[in-house]
């Protein structure tokens, strides 16, 4: 019996399955919103709003690897647990925003801070936007003006931004990064698709070590460092895994399909 | 027990596919050719006092493909879904990309050419644009576009600013059909690539996860999922049934 109404179940949830793929389009991220991580671990437990980060207006300034390994954000939006005090000592988004480093010559604004004054509320306000910032959209696009421009996400050609010299992210922060010897990167390969006919794709150490280094991906994205030694699969990058883990949403998207797969078939 | 679940899978042997065959066959209305594509846009129109949006498709699709509106200037797939504003316009965003005074016609002076309120706006030029040379259906517009296309007798760019570079991916699919004795669908990726690219399809209409065609029935496709997405209101429409399943006897 118990089987029959196994059995009965197991075709019902099928069914939901299969009713969820509803083969319509989602919306897409506007170009400012590409990148845009909402942090709430505390922020409405402690009285604010979530803290909304966007990546846009970081990237400009430092390489992925200084905010993702020398000051230890998690790849993951919310998978950090900051808390403000972590941020008045110094670590997280304190690294920078403490108040006392320049960049250029404006001072960065300080982050969270022990005794909260009335003018203090509007700076709160910088991270936890309880409102929309109706003038980010603006904002991003006098921002985006000057760089080359590139499909889907941001709309921006970041790599192309860094290569002309249009940005020029830093990649150490000093107090915090320890200087290391740099390694020489692998010459670009192809990797080969399962698809007959799909373009293979290229990849590039060069291009990606500029932003990452070596240990935003391995050991943990990418375990082997033999060529073809990560089995991976496109569904799983979708879902986030392996490329995936930036290029869903923070690096050009993967709607951007031929920034990859650039190498036609032989 | 047993009796109950007898009763209920009998409940859905026999429930299910009549609802579905109903909806299978119940096929949007027929509609004049020069409203064909046509769509209302009224997000906020009417709340500010002007008249909805009417937007027509043949208009634009001699002139530019449809990656140009849909992937470039980020038009969604949905009517009313695409955040239009006036400022955006007036920025060179969306419709504001090309009606600059430029490419073509601008915004000032010219509110009623969009704001029209009316599906049959100057249908008459339809009638005047229809007399050229295009290779004719009888369905939808009356128009075969890729026919068009493929002619000559229709060139439309395909990027405004950033030029996509293109996967030649050619791939040919045979889908098999659901139902016996109908004709599988023969799906050209080449045809759809000189309209669209990858990211209008995939991987949000057609997910490459599920290789099958057992979860895009026609009775999905007939409420504007998957293929409906186009092909029931702007692209040829579903009920041309033989250019998808060519091998279909008669339409």
């Amino acid at each position: 019996m118990k089987v029959v109404w196994t059995i009965f179940l197991l075709v019902c949830i099928t069914g939901i399955a299969f009713a969820a793929n509803d083969g319509s389009m989602k919306k897409r991220a506007k170009p400012y919103e590409y990148g845009m991580v909402t942090i709430n671990n505390y922020s409405v437990k402690g009285g604010f709003a979530p803290v909304v980060f966007d990546h846009w207006n970081h990237r400009d300034k430092f390489t992925c690897r200084l905010c993702h390994v020398d000051i230890g954000f998690a790849m993951k939006g919310g998978a950090t647990l900051i808390k403000a005090n972590d941020n008045i000592r110094g670590y997280f988004c304190g690294a920078c925003h403490n108040g006392m480093m320049k960049y250029g010559d404006k001072k960065v604004f300080a982050a969270c801070s022990k005794k909260v004054t009335k003018e203090d509320k509007l700076r709160c306000k910088k991270c936890h936007a309880d409102t929309v910032n109706s003038k980010k959209d603006d904002e991003f696009d006098s921002f985006a003006e000057r760089l080359p421009k590139g499909r889907h996400g941001n709309g921006i050609d970041w790599e192309k931004a860094q290569e002309q010299g249009l940005i020029k992210p830093a990649d150490t922060l000093e107090g915090v990064s320890i200087k290391r010897e740099s390694l020489d990167s692998q010459k670009d390969f192809s990797l080969p698709t399962k698809v007959k006919g799909m373009p293979e794709i290229i990849f590039s150490h060069r291009k990606h070590t500029v932003w990452n280094g070596c240990e935003v991906c391995h050991p943990d994205l990418f375990v082997s460092m033999k060529r073809g030694g990560t089995k991976y699969s496109m569904v799983e990058i979708f879902e986030g895994k392996f490329c995936g883990a930036c290029h869903t949403s923070v690096a050009f998207p993967l709607t951007d399909c031929q920034r990859c797969h650039s190498k036609p078939p032989q | 027990m047993i009796r109950i679940f007898f009763l209920l899978t009998g409940f859905i042997a026999f429930s299910a596919p009549g609802a579905w065959c109903d909806e299978t066959f119940k096929l949007p209305k027929a509609l004049p050719r020069e409203v064909y594509g046509n769509i209302m846009i009224n997000r906020t129109s009417t709340k500010n006092g002007m008249l909805p949006v009417v937007f027509s498709h043949w208009q634009h699709r001699t002139k530019y493909t449809c990656r140009v509106c849909h992937a470039e200037l980020d038009f969604n797939m949905k009517t009313n879904t695409t955040e239009i504003r006036e400022v955006a316009n007036r920025q060179g965003k969306f419709c504001g990309a090309c009606h600059n005074g430029k490419i073509s016609f601008k915004l000032n002076g010219n509110c009623d050419k969009c704001h029209s309120g009316d599906i049959d706006y100057k249908s008459e030029n339809y009638s005047e644009f229809a007399k050229k040379n295009f290779p004719r259906t009888s369905f939808g517009d009356g128009i075969n576009w890729v026919e068009a296309l493929k002619s000559g007798v229709i060139a439309p760019k395909n990027f405004l600013k950033t030029e996509s570079r293109d996967i030649p991916f050619e791939k040919n699919l045979v889908l098999e059909a659901g139902w016996a004795g109908i004709s599988p669908v023969l799906f050209s990726h080449k045809i759809h690539m000189q309209w669209l690219e990858c990211s209008n399809c995939h991987p949000d209409i057609f997910n490459i996860k599920k290789k099958t065609t057992a979860h895009f029935s026609m009775s999905y496709i007939i409420k504007g999922q998957f293929c409906g997405a186009c092909h029931l209101t702007v692209a040829f429409p579903i009920n041309d049934c033989k250019r998808c399943h060519p091998g279909i006897l008669r339409n």
